[in-house]
């Protein structure tokens, strides 16, 4: 069975669906706080705009399809184009999002240390950086053109014992540093506290969606 | 140095070993201390690559507590990650005070203090058993999915490596509580421990 992403947004908000066959699937959605179904969509004007579509009823302007999505592991980056781009269960690990919406094409960092790497790894928060930007050029992206949100960074411990477990801050920092540093503007940001974090890159509209995984809160950055 | 990545079929022996005795003696300190029967699930050992670990936990929010252990000249022999889901945390919690509602400073110290003391039976253990002296630092706690609570852990040992080793079991009681143990040593724990089996 085929599984189509959408991404619809209008007047009442945006939301961006994994639909299999009849299916919904996942959803993510900037009304999920104050939804009455939450995480279990039933019915709404989103929805119902997404089954129209798709039952080809309703061509709408307002909706767009992505190519699937990339998840990068630890320590990994993906690059894409027009495809949701996702990390996972970040603690004191950051998610950085680079894209050119110019060409679409766009990236996902999942970094676990600060600094960068002499050996090329891309755990560090600026050999990532470095890398994801010389492939995303060689895609064909545009380098000035490149914009960089990120989010991550927690430190998850209300009782902590280890000072070493106190990476969040730093990797923080370091990330900031390095988009400083290489010229890319930083247009959104959600770092630091003691929250965990899914970060998932949506290229229709640029936004990055921050999921606190342990309250189930939702930002649409 | 073992290196983590050529691990071969004795040492993930040696190091099953050490965790089956470890466990066993955590799981006989959580029966006494819930005065219920306790089950542990046969254990594995899991050399992977760390940018694969998210797949390895379960995906729902868990009372995570992180006990670093330490060898006697205070080098990181590695760590126990011990996990709670939710709802088996304030089980174990609402049993031990005999109470259903515990304040939320309460619920996260007793769980610190379940944590402690799985751990230290399984220092103990392993200490026995197989001449390791594993001393155990007070827990960190967090409420949070495993990876979130994890990563800083990873961080420290990923500096030296690509590759992780786990060694996974859970202990269960009735039908309403779960833990989950994972043991990811450090090269230098595996090293002592080969020097020991050398010697025997």
């Amino acid at each position: 069975m085929s599984s189509v992403f959408l991404f619809i947004s209008n007047e009442s908000g945006k939301a961006i669906f994994l639909i299999s066959g009849d299916v919904l699937v996942k959803s993510f959605c900037s009304l999920s706080d104050t939804c009455p179904f939450q995480d279990s969509c039933r019915s709404c004007s989103l929805l119902n705009a997404a089954k129209n579509y798709l039952a080809g009823t309703a061509p709408d302007s307002r909706i767009k399809t992505l190519d699937g999505e990339l998840s990068a592991g630890i320590g990994e980056y993906k690059i894409g184009k027009n495809v949701l781009l996702k990390v996972m269960g970040l603690g004191s690990c950051i998610g950085v999002i680079l894209s050119d919406v110019s060409t679409g094409i766009c990236g996902i960092a999942h970094v676990l240390l600060p600094g960068a790497s002499d050996r090329g790894e891309t755990k560090y928060a600026e050999t990532a950086i470095e890398k994801m930007v010389e492939d995303m050029v060689k895609m064909g992206a545009r380098r000035s053109r490149i914009t960089a949100k990120f989010a991550g960074g927690a430190q998850v411990f209300k009782h902590m014992s280890l000072d070493i477990l106190k990476i969040g801050d730093r990797n923080a920092i370091s990330v900031e540093e390095t988009l400083i540093k290489k010229n890319i503007p930083i247009l959104a940001k959600d770092v630091g506290g003691e929250v965990g974090r899914n970060v998932i890159f949506n290229p229709a509209d640029g936004s990055m969606i921050v999921k606190y995984t342990a309250k189930g809160e939702v930002l649409w950055l | 140095m073992t290196d983590l990545d050529k691990l071969g079929e004795e040492e993930m022996d040696v190091l099953k070993e050490l965790g089956n005795i470890g466990t066993g003696h955590a799981a006989t300190s959580l029966s006494k201390l819930l005065n219920k029967d306790v089950y542990l699930s046969v254990p594995k050992v899991k050399v992977g690559e760390i940018k694969n670990l998210s797949r390895e936990f379960i995906g729902e929010v868990v009372a995570g507590v992180i006990i670093a252990l330490q060898d006697l000249e205070e080098k990181k022999s590695g760590y126990l990650y011990i996990m709670f889901p939710e709802k088996s945390a304030r089980k174990i919690a609402g049993d031990l005070f005999g109470m259903d509602e515990l304040d939320e400073e309460m619920y996260a110290s007793t769980i610190m203090e379940v944590g402690n003391i799985l751990s230290s039976s399984f220092c103990d253990a392993s200490a026995d058993f197989m001449n390791i002296i594993l001393l155990p630092s007070p827990p960190s706690f967090a409420v949070d999915v495993p990876t979130a609570v994890i990563d800083s852990v990873v961080s420290q040992m990923a500096k030296n490596t690509n590759h992780i080793i786990l060694f996974e079991t859970s202990l269960s009681s009735d039908s309403d509580i779960e833990i989950y143990l994972a043991l990811l040593p450090e090269p230098c724990l595996l090293d002592d421990m080969m020097k020991i089996m050398g010697r025997l």
